[in-house]
């Protein structure tokens, strides 16, 4: 199929974007790192055009409908999300070593998806619904925005241990100021929060148009509470003294993991409703 | 008195533990991390299969703690009440202050004031007092608003702002939480979820609820017309065993007659007097029949039979037919059923006869041939019923939630402040000054812009 070779051609894009900006903070030479954002830029392109071409093959095998319905094409989905929402910070804070640590987020999802089955199959009647689309958008756009700031926060983390050993040199030298990245973990998170309650909100409301029920405490369920409320904390910490910088950072990383667990984790270790048609 | 003093200062301390930020984020941080449990544990199962699984001692320990069904023991229910009197409490001791910000603004610039912004610039401009107060009111209400103008003998005060909104949304966030609360409890109270198995042709008036001793009785009858099943074709237009539609046609019977008729399907459900019916499961009544016709090459059709698996069927003047073997798909040409033709004194015969092909029986030249019409199965809908009252309310509540949060999160609570004097030299001082509720780094860009433009303002 057309659409999983240009799938597996925005695998490598990523994977030549990550290796550009690693190597453009090693060796500091902001070139090869803007080499890495066209590279992330025709990766947009050519996963965007997947997307559009795989909804067309699913209407042309005659099970049209929206791609993000099993555990590739989310993961595909998930990855689409994250290149898009990091160019949109590269472009809004003018700097590029950001793409280090989280352009190889997109590819390590991308080459996830890529050992697991990439067919179309039909929708099974409970996923039929046009809830799919609002739930499934909604939650992503928050993962997506959860990734670029747990991977900010690293920054954040290394940036910090070098200034209190007062020593300005080397790669992470380059990094924006911590300030900076202490903002941008921040940020990530007030554009991921409403967009993860937003895809809570839509979830009970598809559940309660399936089932009857808008709550059920099922897994996939309860993980997504847990992570609204990591992140609640999050935002509650943020306003409290001292709890800016590092600790802000950590919760930011713990809150990315309960995302994890609940996007993958929940899926493959526990069982519940969203078990991506069995795949 | 001493004493009264004392209770004060107690209940002080009790009110200052309910409004802390602190006891907010512990809370958040204990409902998360208790909530893991009962992902790991699988909830509300029969004791017998936990025992299968944990030691008897876990088991004990476990069920001593509820959690086999944490999500609604007394612990984890308090911890809710705990979360909702926190953000309760926290609403209600800051609400009246920040409502009186905003009904107030402080409109002087004062040296206080002053003092305690980060963000103050001054210069000093040539020329007449009120023609620059003119100037710089124009110039922010270009920027942030109209500004009100507060005189001071000789001094004059510029404050504009923008954003107020933004103040409340935390408050409706908060405040969209026991919204939501509230529908629950009420959902809970006074509605219930039940469930329907009902064959086709059946009707049901009563309806089982999870949890609840007696049935609910409905003021209506629910009839299952007939249930479907369908699959989707391959390539080739075969079925496959993907399931594509469970449908359900159901009528609602009220007083003898049909007031409603409708076909549901997963993720569509029936809505009757507030009482929702969703397609839920399915079930075989019975055993499938195969329908076979029986036909007379000479004079047409004779007869249908409708052949149990097995079972033997008489055929007067013929002899025996046996329906033995079924398959969905008999060499690649769709289904097809086998068929055992027994006549008085011959050995028995097997035939497939396959659905597609009607007529394919008849070059046996037999005094009877046969023709397999597909299988029948009757089968019974099961639906989810449900009734809840207060689910509106969740809704309301949650919208409240996504606007709550946009607004304390994108928009910020400009101000701006401006004080012309006279000064020693002759001059007009002008001191700016700023504050963002918000998104401080980004206002900090726009506070310089507006210095650079207000400073370049001529006469």
């Amino acid at each position: 199929m057309l659409n999983v070779r240009l799938f597996d051609l925005t695998t490598l894009l990523f994977g030549a974007a990550s290796v550009c900006y690693v190597a453009a903070l090693y060796g500091k030479k902001d070139t090869i790192a803007r080499v890495g954002t066209w590279i992330c830029i025709i990766a947009a392109v050519t996963s965007t055009a997947a997307i559009g071409v795989r909804w067309a093959e699913s209407y042309k095998m005659g099970i049209g409908r929206i791609p993000v319905t099993n555990l590739y094409e989310s993961l595909v989905f998930f990855a689409w999300s994250v290149n898009l929402f990091y160019l949109f910070v590269e472009w809004k804070y003018r700097n590029r070593t950001f793409g280090a640590f989280v352009m190889p987020i997109a590819f390590i999802t991308m080459v996830f998806a890529f050992t697991n089955e990439s067919s179309i199959q039909p929708l099974v009647p409970a996923l039929q619904s046009y809830w799919l689309h609002a739930h499934v958008i909604t939650c992503f756009i928050g993962y997506a925005a959860f990734a670029v700031s747990a991977g900010v926060a690293v920054m954040y983390l290394l940036k910090a241990k070098r200034e209190e050993a007062k020593s300005d040199g080397g790669v992470i030298g380059l990094f924006p100021p911590t300030k900076a990245l202490d903002d941008l973990v921040y940020r990530s998170i007030i554009w991921g929060f409403p967009f993860l309650t937003a895809g809570i909100i839509t979830g009970a409301a598809w559940a309660n148009y399936a089932w009857g029920t808008y709550w059920s405490w099922d897994p996939k369920e309860t993980w997504s509470l847990i992570v609204w409320l990591v992140y609640a904390a999050f935002l509650h910490a943020r306003i409290t003294r001292g709890w800016h910088g590092r600790r802000a950072a950590i919760l930011s990383i713990v809150g990315f993991l309960a995302t994890i667990m609940c996007y993958l984790g929940v899926n493959l270790v526990l069982s519940g409703l969203h078990s991506y048609g069995g795949s | 008195m001493a004493d009264d003093k004392r209770t004060q200062s107690l209940m002080d301390k009790v009110w200052n533990f309910f409004t802390s930020l602190k006891l907010a984020i512990t809370v958040l941080i204990i409902l998360a991390v208790s909530s893991i449990f009962g992902t790991i544990i699988e909830q509300n199962q029969p004791m017998e299969k936990y025992q299968q699984v944990y030691t008897d001692a876990s088991v004990r320990i476990m069920d001593a703690l509820n959690l086999f069904d944490m999500y609604h023991s007394w612990w984890f229910l308090l911890l809710l009440v705990l979360f909702t009197v926190n953000l309760s409490c926290c609403t209600i001791d800051r609400l009246p202050r920040v409502v009186k910000i905003v009904r107030n603004p402080k409109t002087t610039l004062d040296e206080g004031l002053e003092k305690s912004l980060g963000l103050v610039d001054r210069w000093k401009k040539k020329g007449a007092l009120d023609a620059w107060v003119e100037k710089y009111a124009e110039a922010m209400g270009k920027e942030i608003g109209k500004p009100r103008v507060t005189r001071n003998s000789d001094i004059v005060h510029l404050y504009a702002e923008s954003g107020v909104v933004s103040r409340f949304g935390v408050y409706v966030t908060h405040l969209s939480i026991v919204i939501i609360f509230i529908g629950a409890i009420v959902g809970n109270v006074f509605g219930y979820k039940g469930y329907a198995n009902i064959p086709e042709g059946g009707s049901v008036r009563q309806i089982p609820t999870r949890g609840g001793t007696r049935p609910v009785d409905l003021d209506f009858e629910v009839r299952c017309n007939k249930f479907s099943l369908t699959f989707y074709n391959d390539k080739f237009g075969n079925p496959t065993q993907q399931p594509k539609e469970y449908a359900s046609d159901l009528s609602i019977i009220e007083n003898g007659r049909e007031v409603l008729r409708k076909k549901i399907v997963v993720n569509d459900p029936l809505q009757y007097k507030g009482i929702w019916f969703y397609q839920s499961s399915y079930g075989p009544t019975g055993a499938a029949t195969a329908q076979v016709a029986v036909v007379d090459p000479a004079g047409g059709p004779v007869t249908g039979l409708a052949l149990a698996a097995g079972q033997k069927t008489a055929l007067p003047g013929y002899g025996t037919i046996t329906g033995v073997d079924y398959q969905p798909n008999f060499q690649g040409s769709g289904p097809a059923l086998l068929v055992v033709l027994e006549k008085p004194g011959q050995p028995p015969a097997q035939v497939w006869l396959p659905q597609g092909k009607p007529d394919v029986d008849r070059k046996r030249n037999d005094r009877y041939f046969f023709s397999f019409g597909g299988l029948t199965q009757g089968f019974f809908t099961g639906l989810q019923v449900a009734k809840d009252p207060g689910v509106n309310v969740v809704w309301v509540g949650c919208t409240l939630m996504v606007i709550g949060i946009i607004i304390a999160f994108f928009m910020s609570h400009q101000r701006l402040w401006i004080r012309l004097a006279p000064s020693a030299d002759g001059r007009v001082e002008i001191v700016l000054a700023g504050a963002a509720s918000r998104n401080r780094l980004a206002f900090e860009k726009k506070f310089e812009k507006i210095q650079d433009d207000f400073k370049a303002v001529s006469a």
